[in-house]
């Protein structure tokens, strides 16, 4: 049975005081969607006897064989709070003690984090999952990075506290000392990304914002729950009965006083915590688990908790998940976390709005953001697309920030390259259908106000994987997200019977729909390639386009890397390149951009839609560029957002803003698709130093100018000591110490190396961090576990870019100028790289 | 020898006696077919001068000019272009490279829109600079053309106005994403040009000229169905020329009773012809 139905939760949405957005995070495996289906269950979908085994919210066929989640599913819970003094402890303003609970499952392997960076977009809090065993993992830090630099608050729970207490057997202390540890490296994370606006977001137990428990078995408990009940018990107040309840407090039981410290005529006092929250549990389990009947009757009339008929006859694991679930209700636990600490969308949007929008800070559509109004001006940000059960349409999923959407509006649907007062990339659509997203099911609903996730229809022919629909005709976009993860890894796929090629062309076009991430592209050559963020994410996808989106069967090729083009060291002489007609004249020199203004660019800190002095004070102050140079940055590339800068250094030149599109235009190609492999460039600073024109605009149109500008960047990158940039994973093991001779064996074969190896306090698990060249890192999963008899698991993220070793990528002897051989035989098309002879005019 | 040779402004009998007789015992001609057209097709031309044709578009004679200038030394090749060789700026950088390959060039003249405009009745003397006006597109839309035609405006002077033609030219958001399509033949007209310079007037605000300045549309001058309309700006944007080729002359401020009477004759419509003169040009040194 269901527990509310649609018009509640319509009803719900008119109030965004009382709506909490919210994604759920971790590092992979840490136990999200078991988490998930405890909250599901409360709601009434599944039955509680399947919660966490059902995982609900991972939907595909793929998502329960493997048991990990791909996609991101999005689910709308109705929660009710006693009324009282919980719902009078919430610190911002509600309506009432009903709740909509906007949830949304995301996956924890690090290739598919564009997933999460999709879902963060449309939430405003996270509850962040972490294992109490392994503790806080490279995925756990990327996505709470994500999670704060987008504005979003985290509370934290520590999970799988099930199986310390049964496989590893551990004391009360140590249980405590555990959780203080993880709790201690959240929070470090999170006050390295400290921002301002967000104010300070550390969680504490003691505050409420930590909570306890076992997805699995489906229960869990925040330090509060606890308080409450002994601060009834004891007669003293609920918050300081908090406070008492972690950290170093002793309850005294001969002088019946709290004391701050732990020792009372030289005997050890037990700490409160474990005295009072962590002491009831570890009876239960030692009750349960050793078949103690008579103690479990006591223990649970103490408790009181009853037992259904047919439950009196369970025991073992089965007894002690029915007594821990009656006992701890993790819903229970979790929504009370997430009503009291989450932001409401009127309380986020408040301080969300600058990071959310491009334009104006006082123009109609930011101040109907700002303020969640429902009447407000539409904005809607679309964050990906969801499949639908008719075969190559999606529905776009996204949140309303402003105004209300409903059915047949009509709407401007701006593509991420819209820019205001153009018409590229937008269109002026009716919306057909709104949807609520309920995990694998959809239930049509007629509006949807500010504040609000929701699913469109029709909206998929429209825009690509993203965008912005507004009512606005001034309106600029809602930013673009950035991902963490890039796509390095890149297979060609052709189809096996040459009639089905149409199929796969459409396929492609689905594939790219459906994921934030897969980039498709066809070569030079005609060839068809497909790029993902990992080996994994590869497979997925073309699994999913083998089998779903194009449906015909395919040949696949070995994964290759995809390289980046750069240079090491200034043009030795400037380049100069004459137009066709030999009227015009550009000369151009080449520099490295260095890597951390790349580094930047990429992180969108330094960005090509930022005000030109702001960015140029940034350039100025941090990189040490000079002021002049960079308030006269053409355009960045490829794609114009691109680490690639080209730089107007000429000094009075007549004519020079009628063709600098055309000398952007050829910027962009050239940094598409560099001169060596045509890879696409990196880190390249291209300055136009001088340009002699044709007095009259029909000898300098684009016909001239754009070949003859991307001529004489070529010539000025083959003159500036030209570099292949590869691909780096981080690499994050996690294995116990007798296997740790394997893994040194297995990165050195694959020019890996580690840099930093921490044992995990109280386990004998080690934690080794490596670099490992995206190239070499095919078959290193089943490498690793072949080398440490299955007990390492890698996880890998690509974090950077390096030179590739072993001399110039010009000289076919090297091992770059192999590779640079490899790839242009693959791409077909000369195998010798041209000399800058060939686009270098002499004067 | 390499011999420019120029082929007038209308059909394929245009060409001059001398140049027919270099066009019969070349080795090789090329026509070049990019910065302007003759009124009728290839095939016409090579019936008249009985032999074979070589059609040099831009490419070819931008970035194969060796294949036209190959053996030049010791054979003749005519390279054609309509109008006169020198018409346009544009063939210098052939002859030029002919000159460092030591291959001695001879061009043969022949009349030109530069001449031929005469047919409007303006006179040759009083033309100021010539300015040439490309399609815009929609975020490039070069001006600089206005400044030319601001100064011939102050000292009274008649501006020719050239007007673009793609024969075949690569469409330019395909080459920036690195292939070369080539986009379908397009000529300006004289309603668009006089629309582009009201756009940029209107961007400008220096008042070179405004809706109601007075100016002459040409159509296939020197073709027996060459066509003339004079009129303001404004009239001239909304008339139709038909076929191409289209020319525009902005009459400047110095004019002469003579002229008048002539393109009082192709006015669009004479009523708002002789207000606009009475008002605007009547008397106006």
């Amino acid at each position: 049975m269901v527990n509310f139905t649609i018009d509640e939760i319509r009803g719900l949405m008119d109030k965004p005081a009382n709506i909490r957005n919210m994604s759920v995070i971790a590092h992979v495996d840490h136990g999200k969607s078991t988490l998930t289906d405890s909250l599901v269950q409360r709601a009434g979908i599944i039955s509680a006897a399947k919660a966490g085994e059902a995982r609900f919210t991972d939907t595909r066929q793929d998502e329960q064989d493997r048991g990990i989640t791909i996609k991101s599913t999005a689910i709308s819970l109705y929660a009710q709070l006693p009324e009282g003094e919980d719902v009078n402890e919430i610190p911002q303003k509600v309506d009432g003690n009903d709740f909509l609970i906007n949830l949304i499952d995301s996956p924890g392997h690090v290739d598919f984090s564009s997933e999460v960076t999709a879902a963060l977009r449309v939430t405003d809090g996270a509850l962040v999952v972490v294992d109490c065993v392994e503790g806080v993992c490279v995925q756990t830090e990327t996505v709470l990075r994500q999670a704060l630099t987008e504005r979003i608050k985290p509370v934290v729970v520590i999970n799988k506290v099930d199986r310390t207490l049964l496989e590893l057997q551990v004391s009360k202390e140590d249980l405590y000392q555990t959780f203080a540890r993880t709790i201690e490296s959240v929070n470090v994370i999170i006050a390295t990304y400290f921002d301002k606006a967000l104010g300070d977001v550390q969680v504490y137990p003691d505050k409420g914002t930590v909570a306890f428990g076992s997805g699995l078995h489906g229960w869990a408990f925040t330090v509060r729950q606890f308080a409450v009940k002994y601060a009834k018990k004891f007669g003293v107040d609920k918050n300081k009965m908090m406070e008492r309840l972690w950290g170093d407090n002793y309850f005294n039981p001969k002088t019946k006083k709290w004391t701050k410290s732990g020792t009372h005529d030289g005997k050890p006092l037990e700490r409160a915590f474990n005295q009072f929250i962590l002491d009831p549990i570890f009876k239960v389990f030692n009750a349960v688990m050793n078949f103690k009947k008579d103690e479990i009757d006591t223990l649970l009339t103490k408790l009181d908790i009853k037992l259904a008929s047919n439950e009196t006859e369970l025991e073992g694991k089965q007894l002690l998940k029915t007594v821990m679930r009656k006992f701890l209700p993790a819903a229970d636990a979790l929504l009370e976390m997430m009503v009291i600490h989450l932001p409401s969308p009127v309380t986020a949007q408040r301080y969300r709005m600058e990071t959310l929008y491009e334009g104006p800070h006082d123009d109609e559509a930011a101040i109907g953001i700002r303020d969640c109004d429902p009447k407000g001006t539409l904005m809607l940000y679309v964050s990906k697309m969801v499949p639908t059960s008719d075969r190559g349409r999606f529905y776009a999923f996204g949140r309303v920030f402003s105004g209300t959407v409903r059915s047949g509006l009509k709407v401007r649907i701006q593509g991420p390259n819209y820019t205001p007062g153009r018409k590229e990339d937008l269109f002026v659509k009716s919306i057909q259908r709104t949807i609520l997203m309920m995990g694998r099911y959809i239930e049509p609903i007629d509006d949807v106000p500010a504040g609000n996730i929701l699913g469109l229809v029709g909206v998929d022919q429209f825009l690509l994987k993203s965008g912005t629909l507004t009512t606005l005709e001034t309106a600029h976009n809602m930013k673009v997200m950035k991902f963490s993860v890039s796509p390095v890894v890149q297979r060609s796929v052709e189809v096996k019977n040459a009639q089905d090629l149409p199929k796969l062309v459409e396929g492609l076009k689905r594939l790219s729909k459906s994921d934030p991430c897969v980039l498709t592209s066809i070569s030079e050559s005609g060839e068809h390639i497909v790029a993902g963020a990992g080996e994994l994410h590869l497979e997925i996808c073309l699994k999913d386009l083998e089998e779903d989106h194009a449906g015909v069967p395919l040949r696949i090729s070995d994964p290759v890397v995809q390289y980046r083009e750069s240079v090491n060291g200034e043009s030795s002489m400037t380049a100069l390149s004459k137009s066709p007609n030999k009227h015009n004249r550009l000369y151009v020199t080449a520099q490295p951009l260095g890597e951390e203004v790349s580094q930047d660019i990429e992180q969108g800190k330094i960005n090509p839609r930022d005000d030109f002095k702001a960015r140029a004070r940034i350039l100025a102050d941090e990189h040490g560029w000079d002021v002049t140079d960079a308030r006269k940055i053409w355009c960045f590339g490829p794609d114009t957002t691109g680490a690639n800068l080209l730089v107007d250094q000429t000094k009075a030149v007549q004519y020079l803003n009628e063709i600098k599109d055309s000398f952007v235009s050829g910027f962009q190609w050239a940094t598409k698709e560099g001169p060596i492999a045509e890879e696409p460039m990196r880190a390249v600073r291209f300055n136009v130093m001088d340009v002699t024109l044709h007095a009259d605009a029909i000898h300098r149109g684009g016909g001239q100018i754009i070949p003859t500008a991307r001529r004489a960047l070529y010539a000025a990158t083959l003159l500036a000591d030209p570099g292949l940039l590869e691909p780096v994973f981080l690499v994050e093991i996690q294995v116990p110490e007798q296997a740790m001779g394997g893994i040194y064996g297995v990165l050195t074969r694959r020019r890996g190396h580690v840099f930093s190896e921490e044992q995990r306090p109280g386990t004998p698990l080690f934690n080794v961090k490596a670099y490992l060249p995206v190239n070499e890192s095919f078959g290193f999963s089943s490498d690793l576990r072949a080398a440490t008899a299955g007990q390492a698991f890698p996880q890998s993220v690509f974090d950077h870019w390096q030179l590739l070793p072993g001399g110039s990528p010009l000289d076919p002897s090297s091992k770059p100028g192999q590779v640079v051989q490899e790839m242009r035989k693959r791409k077909g098309i000369k195998v010798e790289v041209p000399g800058y002879e060939n686009y270098y005019d002499k004067l | 020898m390499l011999y420019l040779v120029g082929l007038g402004l209308a059909d394929e009998s245009d060409i001059t006696v001398k140049g027919l007789e270099v066009v019969k015992k070349a080795a090789r001609v090329y026509l070049e077919a990019y910065t302007s057209i003759l009124l009728v097709d290839k095939e016409k031309l090579e019936a008249y001068y009985g032999r074979p044709v070589i059609i040099a578009d831009r490419e070819m004679v931008e970035s194969s000019s060796d294949e036209i200038l190959a053996d030049a030394d010791k054979v003749d090749v005519a390279f054609l272009v309509v109008g006169d060789p020198f018409g346009a700026t544009t063939h210098t950088d052939l002859v030029l490279r002919a000159r460092e390959l030591h291959i001695s060039t001879q061009t043969v003249p022949n009349a030109s829109i530069m001449s031929g405009i005469g047919a409007t009745g303006l006179q040759l003397y009083n033309f100021g600079q010539t300015v040439s006006m490309v399609f815009f597109t929609e975020n490039w839309k070069p001006s600089s053309w206005y400044d030319r035609v601001l100064e011939n405006r102050n000292i009274g002077l008649h501006t020719l106005v050239l007007l673009d033609i793609k024969v075949k030219e690569p469409s330019l958001e395909m080459m920036a994403r690195g292939k070369i399509v080539y986009e379908s033949p397009r000529y300006m007209t004289v309603a668009q040009c006089a629309s582009q310079m009201l756009e940029i007037e209107e961007d400008r605000k220096q008042g070179a000229y405004g809706p109601d300045s007075l100016a002459v549309g040409a159509a296939r001058v020197g073709a027996p169905n060459q066509r003339l309309a004079a009129g303001t700006l404004k009239q001239l944007a909304e008339t139709d020329l038909g076929q191409p080729l289209h020319s525009l002359v902005l009459l400047g401020s110095r004019v002469h009773d003579l002229e008048r009477d002539y393109i009082r004759e192709f006015a669009v419509d004479v009523a708002v012809f002789d207000e606009v003169w009475k008002r605007d040009y009547e008397g106006k040194q």
